[in-house]
């Protein structure tokens, strides 16, 4: 459910029967390609336009399960699911995804770490919430706030998160239309992100995303530091696969990882990940990463299936592919410049950078997805590649 | 990393590439080719780079990296358009540099070709070095500059170096001399097409004297840098000291040997500004006028008004505005000087004081040779050349035939409005058309086709053009949807009364069709062909609108021409005579149509084509409606048929045909 190319080519190589669901815009290149295609409206929900309405329509197809590609599909194919499966309660999942605070309290509930979180109204919400994070750390007058992030419930990344350090900045950065939204404490530690296939509610493969700055940059496999880490996370892991009750499909966990080895939880998604990940987590570990997204929602798949499909558990690449989404750091652009010295890194992959229309305006960015390009690394030292990604996200690009 | 050379796990992460771009499904192509054009980007820094991709070009093509493209056949490609593709940047500059490497690759055979498509490679490829000088010696122009990066530069170089390693010099020296010849042919009124080629030859190609072939670049440079045996190895502030020294009978020999020069390309030096000043100064006046190469009539006419013309030349002429003085003989010869309200034009121009962004508008035309000279005189020595050659007028690098043919046709047969148009633009950097009974004002009309003007022009059409495409714009506004083709009222408004009342149009708006396709002839051959309209001329220009095709025929855009004079030119063949703003001398029409600029009786600035031939690519133009009707049937159905059939194969796949008749 939603279009995405790159799907539905590893879809067209698996030779498996597959119907694309996405609005109608896509309907005319969709019939020229010869991709199998519904159309509807995800944004409109009404006595003509429900998931009841959707499972007729695809009955022509034989469906039995559907995948959700992006966050705002994710309900429907929980709904979808819902019936294949004869369970409420996959919906009734599926809208945990699609929620953050609810996400957080089944977490609480189920013994993960997490911080302080709360809904709030309005501006003095947060402030109130400030307040009380500053009273559980002991402040004392002339001491700096504790830092609250607040994000909306259901958007993707890190669309609408802002990140408040003081009562001033409440005052200042917080607007009207960003409420109500979830507030939560600060997490300390290194944030890093799991990809998880799961089927059969095992996990039978765990990639582990290096960050190296939220929303800019990040690499795969994970550096040397997190990997020794791995069993420690594959237990914490494993905890929220069963903790969220997940059977099939994959999932994507944000974590924080203090240095005395306490994992927060920050949030979780079940559909494509931001940042290219599975294209560099493919990369890195030879596989479709994009086929076996798909395949293992498929309730009906074999061992033999999914071990084609997926790398062994134990799989430790020695190269690491990593990218930097690239933002221009001026309001109005109008060249395109290649940096010497990228031509010349031994680790510079490719780059899909396109040249700006004349005199551009550039929008202030929002989230992942709306990056101008991606440039792409790969190397055998994951220090060098951190260093390079940091270095590359602040070089002015676009002039 | 050595400085330069392509790491080994650069090239291994192409070949990782290069494979996921051939397992891709179209789906995804598109997005994988662009990720190896940026990494081949990376490459083109240094000669090395561009030979690694060379070796992959074989691969490259046969995977496809060019379908899909602007790029894809190699046959439809025009070497014109190389030089403006560079300046794009990248990813277009990028795929023009595969495209002119797998060009290379069909030339020497490293793809499998025809004989005749390697022929066609080399030629395109010596075409393309002559076209990019400026990069095949690195030295690119002012504008180039500002427009292209640092990387973007050295990638031309590299790319251009690679190539020309590989290309005789030789063989682009006759390709030069050719486009020497097309360009001077033409006598156009901005030279530095021609100037620029003759100044690279100069500083980086030895040429010998003994050696036939090299004799052609040789004379071409003499014209500029020693036209005369007294300029030879001096300045022009020298020549200017050594011609106080001279005898009456050695400043005769001079003025004649200057004359002779310019007449031979249409191209000025400097010297020859200083020369003409020296004589004026010194009140030679019967060398004044050798020193002009005039003929007969001209030289009438300068007796007659030898003051206002020695005043002229004082006002205006300086070595770096000589080019003017080609301009001032032209006009003594046609005539246009004799006229009283043209002299009075001139007059008043001199007194003015120019707009500030009208002088901003010149300065850019002029580049960064300004100095001495002010604005003023570049606009006055412009609108000499203007008067003195109608047919060089160009549009340079714009959309803007339109305002191109129009200053052409006033030069000819109203002078003195477009003295009065380019003062009025002067000063007040506005401009006002009747049209319909309504007025349109530059100043206060929405956009015009030109979203950025390239200046490289004259600095009359630079000071008019930006008011005469807008106001354009606006009439074509104003007179739209009406159910037919808005310039049937827009060239009358635009140009003046000269345009007849009767409007064709091939295209029927009303049934989205060519309609009536033969009556369409039947009424343009009636209209200019002597052989069936009574032995007419015409008299004024007629502006034609026709269709551009590529070299194979097939349907690209549409152009504004001015068609002059249809006549039996000396072989015996009727040939149609035209003006094309864009001043291209090698334009390719398919179908065997190749307008040519010299050797076909033509005048210099006039493009001619067999009549038939022209007549298969023209959609619209004017004629006497009360005279059509009684002259249509003259034409024998052959010749109508053998035009319909040229269009029908060409142009025509583009459109429906309808048989219906229509009212003429």
């Amino acid at each position: 459910m939603g279009w995405s190319l790159p799907v539905i080519e590893s879809m067209q190589k698996l030779n498996k029967p597959f119907v694309v669901v996405s609005f109608p815009d896509f309907e005319s290149y969709a019939k020229e390609n010869n991709i199998p295609f519904v159309s509807y409206q995800f944004d409109e929900w009404s006595d003509a336009s429900n998931s009841l309405d959707l499972k007729d329509k695809l009955e022509a197809y034989n469906v039995d399960v559907a995948v959700p590609l992006f966050e705002e599909t994710v309900e429907w194919a929980g709904a979808l699911n819902s019936l294949y499966r004869d369970d409420p309660k996959v919906l009734n999942r599926a809208f945990l995804f699609r929620n953050k605070a609810m996400m957080k309290r089944k977490a609480l509930i189920g013994g993960l770490r997490v911080g302080l979180f709360e809904e709030v109204y309005n501006k003095e919400g947060v402030l109130n919430f400030m307040n009380r994070l500053n009273q559980a750390n002991l402040q004392v007058d002339g001491e700096e706030d504790s830092w609250v992030h607040i994000k909306p419930f259901a958007s993707a990344g890190t669309v609408g998160h802002r990140l408040l350090r003081s009562k001033k900045d409440v005052e200042e950065k917080c607007q009207d239309d960003d409420f109500p939204c979830l507030a939560e404490s600060h997490l300390s530690g290194k944030e890093f992100s799991c990809e998880a296939f799961i089927h059969g509610g095992k996990i039978r493969f765990l990639n582990i995303t290096e960050y190296v700055k939220l929303g800019y940059s990040n690499f795969i496999p994970e550096g040397n530091y997190l990997h020794t880490k791995r069993d420690r996370i594959m237990k914490e892991m494993q905890k929220l696969v069963d903790l969220f009750g997940i059977q099939y499909g994959m999932i994507h966990p944000e974590w924080f990882l203090t240095e005395e080895d306490e994992l927060s939880f920050g949030e979780v998604a079940c559909r494509i990940p931001g940042g290219h990940i599975l294209e560099l987590c493919g990369k890195a570990y030879g596989f479709d990463a994009l086929a076996a997204f798909v395949c293992c929602h498929d309730t009906e798949l074999t061992e033999e299936e999914l071990n084609e499909l997926l790398p062994p558990l134990d799989a430790r690449p020695t190269t690491f592919y990593g990218n930097v989404m690239i933002y221009p750091h001026k309001n109005q652009i109008s060249k395109l410049i290649m940096p010497e010295e990228l031509k010349e890194e031994s680790y510079f992959l490719d780059h899909n950078l396109i040249p700006p229309l004349i005199n551009q305006k550039v929008n202030s960015r929002e989230g992942f997805g709306n990056h101008f390009g991606t440039v792409n690394f790969k190397g055998d030292d994951p220090d060098r590649m951190t260093e390079l990604l940091l270095h590359y996200e602040n070089v002015d690009f676009y002039l | 990393m050595q400085e330069g050379v392509i790491s080994i796990s650069n090239l291994e992460s192409f070949d990782e590439l290069f494979e996921s771009y051939k397992s891709a499904t179209v789906l995804t192509r598109g997005d994988k080719a662009q990720k190896i054009l940026g990494q081949l980007d990376a490459w083109c820094n240094t000669i090395e780079g561009i030979q690694q991709i060379y070796e992959r070009i074989p691969a490259l093509d046969e995977a496809g990296i060019l379908n899909d493209t602007p790029w894809e056949n190699p046959s439809r490609l025009v070497p014109l358009l190389v030089n403006g593709t560079y300046k794009s940047g990248h990813p277009n500059s990028t795929y023009e540099l595969l495209s002119e490497l797998r060009m290379l690759a069909l030339a020497r055979g490293k793809i499998q070709a025809s004989e005749s498509m390697k022929e066609e490679a080399e030629i395109y490829l010596q075409e393309a070095l002559v076209l990019n000088l400026e990069f095949v010696f690195n030295e690119p122009q002012e504008e180039t500059r500002l427009m292209m990066s640092e990387h973007e530069l050295k990638k031309v170089h590299s790319l251009f170096g690679f190539i020309s390693a590989k290309i005789q010099l030789s063989k682009i020296k006759s390709a030069m001399v050719e486009e020497l010849v097309l360009i001077c042919e033409q006598r156009p009124v901005v030279t530095e097409k021609q100037r620029r080629i003759i100044a690279l030859v100069n500083e980086k190609i030895e040429l010998d004297p003994n050696d036939p072939a090299d004799s052609a670049l040789l004379a071409f440079q003499r014209s500029i840098y020693s036209p005369t045996s007294g300029t030879v190895g001096k300045t022009f502030g020298a020549y200017g000291t050594h011609l106080s020294g001279l005898t009456e009978s050695q400043l005769e020999d001079e003025s004649e040997q200057m004359s002779e020069s310019m007449l031979a390309y249409g191209l000025v030096s400097t010297y020859h500004a200083t020369l003409l000043l020296f004589l004026v100064k010194e009140k030679q006046y019967e060398l004044v006028a050798k020193c002009l190469g005039i003929n007969e009539s001209g030289l009438a006419r300068f007796n007659e008004y030898q003051e206002f013309v020695c005043s002229i030349i004082a006002d205006v002429i300086h070595p770096y505005n000589a080019q003017c003085i080609y301009g001032l003989s032209k006009t003594l010869e046609n005539g246009v000087l004799s006229r009283t309200a043209v002299r009075a034009g001139f007059h008043n121009l001199l007194t003015i004081s120019l707009h500030p962004k009208v002088e901003e508008r010149i300065i850019k035309s002029i580049g960064n040779s300004i100095g001495k000279v002010s604005p003023k005189k570049y606009l006055i020595g412009a609108l000499l050349r203007i008067l003195g050659q109608p047919l060089g007028i160009g549009q340079g690098n714009n959309p803007t035939c339109q305002s191109a043919r129009g200053i052409s046709m006033w030069s000819q047969h109203a002078p003195a409005k477009l003295i009065h148009m380019v003062h009025s633009a002067a000063v007040h950097d506005d401009l006002s058309f009747r049209f319909e009974g309504s007025e349109i004002k530059y100043s206060e009309s929405a956009l015009g086709l030109v979203q950025k003007l390239d200046h490289q022009l004259d600095a009359v059409s630079v000071t008019l053009v930006p008011m005469l495409d807008k106001i354009y714009n606006e009439m074509m506004r104003r007179a739209s949807g009406r159910g037919e083709d808005p310039h049937k009222w827009v060239n009358p408004g635009l140009y003046g009364q000269w345009i007849q009342i009767g409007f064709a149009s091939a295209y029927d708006y009303l049934s989205n069709a060519i309609v009536d396709f033969d009556g369409f002839l039947r009424v343009f051959y009636g209209m200019c062909h002597p052989k069936y309209n009574g032995g007419h001329r015409l008299v004024y220009p007629n502006p034609v609108g026709i269709f551009i095709t590529t070299a194979k025929g097939e349907m690209l855009g549409f152009h504004a021409i001015s068609l002059l004079r249809v006549e039996k030119e000396p072989k015996g063949e009727v040939r149609a005579y035209f003006l094309n703003p864009n001043n291209e001398g090698r334009q390719n029409w398919g179908q065997g149509i190749t307008p040519s600029v010299y050797g076909n009786g033509e005048i210099h600035g006039e493009s001619s084509l067999p009549i038939h031939q022209f007549a298969a690519r023209i959609y619209a133009f004017h004629y006497n409606n009360l005279d059509a009707a009684s002259k249509m049937d003259n034409i024998p159905q052959n010749e109508v048929d053998k035009v319909k059939e040229l269009a029908k194969q060409s142009w025509g796949k583009s459109y429906i045909w309808l048989e219906i008749k229509k009212q003429w």
